[in-house]
């Protein structure tokens, strides 16, 4: 379930990228969950035409997924198979790091990988001989273009697997099947809609995705021996009916074209740039809070188990000997002068518990994710309401239960008057959890019991740093906005007059302020949803 | 007549005489009983009436004799500061009325924590790491401090110093530093940036205005709180 402030932020970013007849088609879908054509069309308002559009410019920039089910037909029809639209919310969310995953590429493979990367990046998908088309038109004649180096580039990505090969553009969901149907048919009645709707764009998740074995493998000269489910689920596979090929897009040339010619179309994987930048927070943390050595030494453990790493949020490493580990830490910077024995003591402050037999070693990465995130959400509650709330606030979340006004006073060294009106505050703006007991004895007494919820606090603030991030792009925007007459002025000009070349300066610094302020934010952003 | 009158009011006044073994009037005898059977807990004025029944006049007139017979006193309720409390004389307020050894007349004396907090902070900084034993040991035998505290008082205080990230609660692995103290024993060592001068990690939420702003839920983008009109975004601005 996507927060309200989030869906907001995704609209901006597809408003700024790709205009707002693609942001309000999104925002249709993020609000009102998967759609068909017609329903967008009613509910957007838009015409026909271009909902279409807008349709095939978000799929092929990987914003939105389609995939056809079985529908029954009404009145004794005959079932009719019809298209669905879902909004991929994640993908709309990453726009905003496409710097962060360039610089990544860029410092891993280089400024010739970093081209074809940063070209699918504002493609959304292409197929290889549009890379080497769009790359002969950027090279000037007196260079020699060289298609091997190209080719030689892209095959460098993908087998580092930041490129993958794109999903099907609309797999069919089979119906369930008889077996299946009375399990379903009691789960409906304790399921909500919402659950339902979910497990169906799981399903056709699923179901797009190329085959691992093929998603990564890259093409050769018979690529065309090479079949894949993208290519095997064709539309014209499907019964059709008059009313589903209303439903269907027009190819015109665009991205269904591709499939019948059999050009395989790759795009960004963000999966595993998800997951170098997860590594990369884990290692910033241990650096700053413990030290550069456990830095060095997680960011080598990291290294050597990233490949066995099933998807992006694992919650432990694989176990790796500690022979494997001092032959990779020795060949980072700042590695080379360590033995074992640090390497051990290290592994202690990393959490790491003295093996028994075998000497292997394996980090929580889930324990250090989530001491990052109390870090942050207590800097927040330290900056917005005070030390002596910090410290209760850092109380209750230690305990991770109830307690009583008085013992969290006690506990903090708080005036009790005091505790209980920053208890209250913290409360209102949903931050600690409440609930009254009432004694009756003699007379009745109350008592208010406080509790941090750990998993509805991190929702919270989730959505309060959405709000913030998209408050931090409107504030750039109404910046640009006041200085615009300078902006559009020549430099030479404005640097004649003393004044407005202050405003230029003053708008540079107040821009880079701002910038830098987004993409650590965004990293606070990641750290609790995609970590 | 007078001398009736003056019979019947030295009658009268005979039973109001009393001494701290001697009979108490009837209303004075009541009002003491229910304080004297609270305890340590002391009792509001308001209880005392309700308990014995009697007249607010009476109640007072009992309260005001018995106070000066020294026979009852006057306590603060850290939960009430702003009614009177009564305590019999021969009791001391429980912690449950005062507040406990860090409430003095119903307020936290922040002057003992901060000193004590700051005497933590030396020894652990000088001794890397320490447990609760080994600072109080040091306080007791430097005699830095001119009062008496516990161990328990010192395990409070420095409990409050791992919630203000000034100090960290680790185990003891019986290695380096921790050669001296048994394996698995809950020690204290200085949080890194801690007692150096520098203040804890800012977040990147806490870094920009929406992070410390109180007024965050009520933002919207054309509201009269919003972010080009923010004074909190104009302030950060301002250099």
């Amino acid at each position: 379930m996507v927060s309200q402030h989030g869906i907001k932020l995704a609209v901006y970013l597809v408003s700024s990228f790709y205009g707002d007849h693609n942001s309000k088609v999104c925002e249709c879908l993020l609000r009102r969950g998967t759609l068909t054509l017609a329903q967008i069309i009613r509910f957007t308002e838009l015409s026909r035409e271009i909902v279409r559009h807008c349709l095939l410019a978000l799929i092929h920039q990987n914003c939105i997924q389609a995939f056809s089910i079985q529908q029954e037909g009404a009145f004794g029809e005959a079932p009719k198979v019809v298209t669905h639209y879902m909004a991929l919310f994640d993908n709309i969310i990453h726009h905003m790091r496409f710097p962060k995953f360039i610089a990544i590429v860029k410092d891993e493979l280089g400024g010739e990988c970093e081209k074809v990367f940063e070209a699918l990046l504002q493609h959304g998908r292409l197929s290889f001989n549009q890379i080497v088309d769009r790359e002969k038109q950027t090279v000037s004649k007196e260079e020699n273009f060289d298609v091997d180096h190209l080719k030689e580039s892209f095959n460098k990505l993908v087998n580092g697997r930041f490129v993958e090969r794109c999903p099907a553009p609309e797999p069919f969901l089979a119906p369930p099947s008889d077996e299946e149907t009375p399990a379903k048919k009691r789960g409906a009645k304790s399921t909500k809609v919402g659950d339902v709707s979910e497990s169906i764009e799981q399903r056709a998740l699923a179901a797009a995705a190329p085959m691992e074995s093929l998603r990564f493998l890259a093409e050769t000269h018979n690529w065309s021996d090479f079949s894949d489910k993208s290519s095997e689920e064709k539309f014209t596979s499907v019964k059709t009916g008059e009313k589903r090929k209303q439903d269907f897009l027009e190819t015109d040339g665009g991205l269904l074209d591709q499939d019948e010619k059999k050009e395989v179309l790759w795009r960004v994987n963000f999966e595993e740039l998800i997951r170098r930048l997860r590594h990369q927070a884990c290692i910033a943390n241990a650096k700053s809070r413990l030290n550069d050595e456990c830095g060095i030494i997680l960011g080598a453990i990291l290294e050597l188990t990233r490949s066995s790493e099933s998807k992006v949020n694992i919650g432990s490493t694989a176990s790796v000997s500690i022979n494997d580990i001092y032959d990779e830490v020795i060949k980072k910077k700042g590695g080379l002068g360590m033995n074992l024995e640090r390497i051990r003591a290290s592994l202690v402050e990393l959490g790491c518990e003295m093996p028994m037999l075998v000497e292997e070693y394996s980090i929580d990465l889930k324990s250090i994710i989530d001491m990052a995130q109390n870090e942050e959400v207590e800097s927040i509650v330290l900056k917005r309401y005070g030390r002596e709330a910090y410290r209760m606030f850092r109380f209750l979340s230690k305990s991770g239960c109830l307690h009583e006004t008085d013992k969290i006073a006690d506990t903090t060294f708080v005036e009790k008057k005091d505790a209980i009106k920053i208890l209250y505050k913290l409360w209102k703006d949903d931050y600690l959890q409440m609930e009254k007991v009432t004694v009756n004895g003699a007379r009745q007494t109350h008592f208010l019991l406080w509790k941090v919820n750990r998993q509805s606090l991190c929702q919270h603030v989730l959505d309060e740093m959405y709000h913030a991030a998209l408050n931090l792009r409107l504030r750039i925007a109404h910046e640009l906005d006041q200085e615009k007459e300078i902006l559009q002025m020549p430099k030479d000009k404005v640097g004649e007059v003393e004044e407005l070349r202050k405003r230029y300066m003053r708008l540079k610094k107040v821009s880079i302020i701002y910038e830098s302020s987004l993409m650590n934010l965004d990293d606070a952003l990641m750290l609790f949803h995609d970590f | 007549m007078s001398r009736s009158m003056n019979a019947s009011s030295l009658k009268r006044k005979r039973p109001e005489s009393s001494s701290a073994n001697g009979s108490l009037v009837d209303a004075d005898r009541a009002v003491f009983n229910v304080i004297k059977s609270k305890e340590d807990m002391g009792i509001w004025t308001r209880d005392i009436k309700f308990e014995t029944k009697l007249a607010d006049t009476v109640v007072n007139k009992s309260l005001k004799s018995l106070l000066s017979k020294k026979l009852i006193k006057e306590i603060v309720n850290i939960k009430n500061k702003g009614r009177k409390h009564y305590m019999a004389a021969e009791f001391e307020p429980s912690k449950e009325v005062t507040g406990g050894a860090w409430y003095v007349d119903g307020n936290l004396d922040k002057e003992l924590i901060g000193v004590l907090k700051g005497l933590c902070l030396k020894i652990i900084n000088s001794k890397k790491v320490a447990t609760v034993e080994g600072v109080y040991d040091f306080l007791t035998k430097s005699k830095v401090t001119t009062f008496d505290c516990t161990n328990q008082q010192i395990a409070e205080v420095l409990n409050s110093m791992v919630l203000d990230n000034e100090v960290i609660e680790v185990k003891s692995t019986g290695l380096g530093e921790y050669h001296s103290i048994p394996i698995g024993t809950v020690c204290y060592r200085i949080a890194k940036g801690a007692g150096l001068g520098e203040s804890l990690k800012i977040g990147a939420m806490a870094s920009i205005p929406c992070g410390m702003c109180p007024r965050i839920s009520q933002c919207t983008p054309d509201g009269v709180i919003s972010p080009s009109t923010c004074v909190y975004y104009q302030k950060w601005m301002n250099f």
